[in-house]
């Protein structure tokens, strides 16, 4: 298969590769770039484990060709954390019981990041329906809401 | 009372960190320069002979490193966790769609995926027997030589329970019927295996629920020292009783030794749905009696329940369905009788709640029926005949062991959901006219431990390093229920250290020592004991060793919170990170074992029934009915455990929110739908999970009973929330539109049907 340029920013730092035309920006991510916070839960944009934010909007990484996302902008949950600070949706699940066996965790945070930079202050609904793409199998989900509505309460 | 520093409080996850920065290194995390990618071809017939496989063509394959069949497999040809007959391999025959008949290792998914197309089979179709009447029938095929019923049980009746019927002024009769559930961890079976040939060590990454019987289960097909076998199963994405058993342990490591390279294999979600176990499908069917007074008299219970393909850990499922069938109640009389039966649809398996999910939701719905017929409050009667400690057990054993489920029944009656229930309706029907409101109540006990007869135990090791770290190891496994966290609470509390010293090395068979699995809820308890063992015999040690720095008898020295002191002068200390380093410049570091042994019952009915321990619970649920669409929307639950002690306050919580989400899921949407063998949900399209948007407001009451044989007083809590929940709601339901259901999952059309014929039966 004939090998294609791609010039992609991820986690705020800019990458040339030459990558096949059908790799998933999931496998970019994780087989190439070893950036494993970003799990695989489906394959099919079921469960919500790959997601990521691209040019600001939460999207599925197993649903998008890496060759798509040329010039664009992508951050992962390694992205979100600062040097030795955390993200504040980090410090809340932490604070909320938020996090069981964590692997929806990065997921559900990015969805989270990706509602509160648009809409930083919102209703319980709001959150519920930004997170309704992401599957957890172990919480139920009420710690997780709660720890993302202190971090809307604080803005 | 004791005033605790770690117990009893909300204590952060010691993991969260990692978790919440993406940090954490799962088994299907692990990537290397030449690693190897593998898949599994599956059998395309739920029944057949095979004729002929034929892998020649796959092996030419460019780029292919090996391809293994069933001739490949050095050992036993066969796994499962009681009975070893589920093939690693199929020789000749398949029994369901999930069995395994070849391996392939390539460079790629691509070519990997191109030799699975290359194998071929010829298979012989053999009859598709879907369901256990089916099997039973005189002239069924065999799937097994030895027949179609895999397991019988059949505990020694209590009293005459014809008697104790034929006496009774009401008697009821019902069977209950329940669907295949999925665990849907988020993380699907995965990981990676490497063979180190200069040392003849194999190592497997595999989230898991225990290590170390993954380690003598791969050891026996490759025919290898377990000792040269290492498994690393912890920390696993969630796992809930369906990553105890075997997946991709003995295929990774049968791959990484035949190419003597990285190896990893990580299943699709599909194959995750099809080839991995599931909640029994079961048919129940209860006959009770109970006097006028309220009293139940006598209870008859037959369970059959439909196991699959294999036997994995199918028997003790069945057990633990009679002993959970009557609930935490007295019946004078009493006969339980049960059987597992092969079917060509699926794999049963282990699965949180573990055989009680599909009886107590059946046993709560009679016990509401009961009430009605004597116009009792529901909780009112479920109080009257509640068991109490030291009473004898519907199945004949005493509970010697702390028993609180009139506590949660009380505490269940005073909550404002219970008590003002009515008014709660009335206000929501004058906001919604279309729909109905409804509140039900449900309970159940719930087994911990493994059971008599059966090897219950713990080890762990506490070692102190120098500068003062702490390291505690274990083989238990993080299954996302947050025990490294409840371990290191105990550590701390009982050395009196502050919990950020401890470091926690977990379920790695080379790095840990055998904690026993992590299932039936039983990892606080015997893990808590062991931990307070080796306590126990850590204290005098330090006493030693500050005797030894100090030159002076060790009676004129006393140990308390982290530090060893001088009786006659308290200030004169030694602190925990001052004794390692003297031990440790002495050459002797500071290393104890734990170890503990689950107390048993007076009784022994075989294959590890019954149980010494309980979790009581009782649940409440207020759902309201969509008149026009039948849609069911769960509004509220609150669960109330008794657990013993709560070791972590957020943990229970968790545990119970997530628990009632699970069996909210298994009572309205999730089945896995198998026809003719075929699977017809393979995905989260078809296998409906609750999502955010789904899911009730929820309260969890923790109404602790101190347990004096478990740690801090605790038993455990992961398993009784998954349960009456169920119940909980279905009685709701039938408070809200009078309908009763005898089958799961309650749809849409179900509840519209139910409400047609009883609106049909009442015009008549």
């Amino acid at each position: 298969m004939k090998k294609i340029t791609l010039k992609i920013t991820i986690n705020g730092r800019k990458h040339t590769l030459r990558i096949d035309p059908n790799l998933r920006l999931l496998d970019l991510l994780r087989d190439e770039l070893r950036l494993t916070g970003t799990k695989e839960g489906c394959g099919i944009g079921e469960c919500g484990a790959c997601t990521v934010i691209l040019d600001g909007r939460a999207v599925n990484a197993c649903l998008i060709l890496a060759g798509q996302c040329n010039g664009r902008e992508v951050v992962t949950i390694e992205g979100l954390t600062g040097k030795d600070d955390l993200h504040p949706l980090q410090q809340a699940f932490i604070d909320h019981g938020a996090v069981q066996c964590g692997f929806c965790t990065p997921g559900m945070i990015m969805s989270a990041a990706a509602l509160l930079d648009q809409n930083p202050t919102p209703t319980e609904e709001d959150i519920r329906e930004a997170i309704s793409g992401n599957l957890c199998r172990c919480t139920g989900y009420t710690q997780i809401v709660e720890a993302i509505q202190a971090v809307a309460d604080d803005n | 009372m004791t005033s605790y520093r770690y117990i009893g409080r909300r204590v952060p996850r010691i993991d969260a960190r990692d978790k919440v920065t993406g940090r954490t290194v799962y088994s299907t995390d692990r990537y290397s320069e030449n690693m190897l990618r593998a898949r599994v071809l599956r059998s395309s017939l739920p029944h057949a002979k095979i004729i002929r496989l034929d892998v020649s063509r796959a092996r030419e394959l460019p780029g292919v490193e090996a391809v293994l069949t069933h001739e490949d497999i050095p050992g036993h040809n066969g796994f499962g966790i009681v009975t070893p007959n589920w093939p690693v391999l199929c020789v000749d025959r398949v029994r369901y769609r999930g069995d395994a008949l070849a391996l392939v290792a390539a460079r790629d998914e691509e070519t990997a995926e191109e030799a699975l197309s290359l194998i071929e089979v010829e298979y012989e179709p053999l009859p598709i027997i879907e369901t256990p009447e089916e099997a039973l029938r005189e002239d069924a095929p065999l799937i097994h030589e030895g027949g179609n019923i895999q397991h019988s049980m059949d505990i020694p009746p209590k009293g005459d329970v014809e008697k104790g019927l034929a006496e009774s002024d009401i008697v009821i009769e019902e069977t209950y019927s329940t669907q295949f559930m999925e665990h849907a961890y988020l993380e699907t079976e995965g990981g990676v295996a490497i063979y180190d040939e200069e040392e003849g060590v194999i190592t497997v990454w595999c989230g898991d629920q225990y290590a170390f019987r993954d380690q003598l289960q791969i050891a026996r097909s490759l025919d290898w020292d377990p000792l040269k076998i290492r498994v690393i199963g912890s920390p696993t994405g969630g796992a809930f009783g369906g990553k105890d058993e075997i997946s991709v342990q003995i295929h990774l490591a049968l791959l990484a030794y035949y190419t003597k390279k990285p190896v990893r294999l990580h299943w699709s979600r599909e194959e995750s749905i099809v080839a991995g176990p599931k909640r029994h499908a079961m048919k129940t069917t209860f006959r009770i009696g109970m006097g006028n007074d309220g009293k139940l008299k006598a209870i008859d219970v037959k369970v059959v329940a439909n196991t699959g393909a294999y036997d994995t850990i199918a028997g003790p499922v069945l057990n633990l369905s009679l002993e959970s069938s009557p609930g935490p109640y007295k019946y004078p009389q009493s006969r339980f009788r049960g059987i597992s039966v092969y079917t060509n649809n699926a794999m049963g398996g282990e699965f949180r709640g573990f055989g009680a999910a599909q009886v107590v939701f059946g046993l709560e719905q009679e016990l509401d029926k009961l009430a009605e017929r004597l116009g009792m409050d529901p909780i009112e009667f479920r109080l009257l005949n509640a068991v109490e400690e030291g009473d004898i057990s519907a199945l004949g054993h005493r509970l010697q062991t702390s028993v609180g489920i009139k506590e949660t029944l009380e505490a269940a009656r005073k909550t404002d959901l219970w008590r003002d229930r009515e008014k709660i309706k009335r206000d929501l029907n004058a906001a919604a006219r279309y729909k109905k409101f409804g509140v039900g109540v449900a309970s159940e006990w719930h087994a911990v431990g493994l059971g008599v007869g059966l090897p219950d135990f713990s080890n762990i090791i506490v070692e102190i390093h120098e500068g003062g770290e702490i390291i505690l190891r274990t083989g238990a496994i993080e299954i996302g229920q947050g025990n490294l966290t409840a371990y290191a609470q105990m550590l701390a509390e009982a050395l009196g250290c502050d919990i950020e010293k401890i470091k926690v090395i977990h379920g790695d068979t080379f790095e840990s020592p055998d904690s026993g699995t992590v299932t039936a809820s039983r990892s606080i308890l015997i893990n808590g004991n062991a931990i307070l063992d080796a306590v126990k015999t850590l204290q005098p040690k330090l006493i030693e060793i500050a005797a030894d720095k100090f030159g002076i008898p060790g009676d004129e020295l006393e140990y308390s919170d982290g530090r060893v002191s001088f009786r006659s002068d308290p200030d004169r200390t030694l602190t925990l990170a001052e004794l390692a380093d003297h031990a440790g410049s002495s050459g002797v570091p500071i290393k104890v074992t734990g170890t503990a042994v689950f107390a048993t019952s007076d009784k022994d009915f075989g294959d590890g029934l019954p149980h010494n321990y309980y979790t009581y619970i009782t649940q409440i649920a207020l759902v309201g009915v969509d008149t026009g669409t039948g849609e069911v929307e769960v509004l509220k639950v609150i669960s109330l455990p008794e657990m013993g002690k709560a070791i972590n306050v957020d943990g229970v919580e968790g545990q119970c929110e997530g628990a009632v989400v699970m069996g909210q899921g298994y009572t309205l949407y999730e089945n896995v739908v198998v026809e003719k063998g075929e699977f017809k949900t393979t995905g989260f399209a078809t296998y409906i999970l609750p999502t955010a948007l789904d899911v009730p407001e929820q309260e969890t009451v923790i109404v602790e009973k101190f347990e004096k044989s478990g740690p801090f007083g605790a038993k455990g809590v992961g398993e009784a929330p998954t349960v009456p929940v169920t119940p909980a709601i279905v009685n709701a339901i039938y408070d809200a539109v009078r309908v009763r259901f005898k089958k799961l999952p309650i749809t849409p059309e179900a509840v519209l049907e139910k409400m047609r014929d009883l609106a049909g039966t009442e015009e008549r």
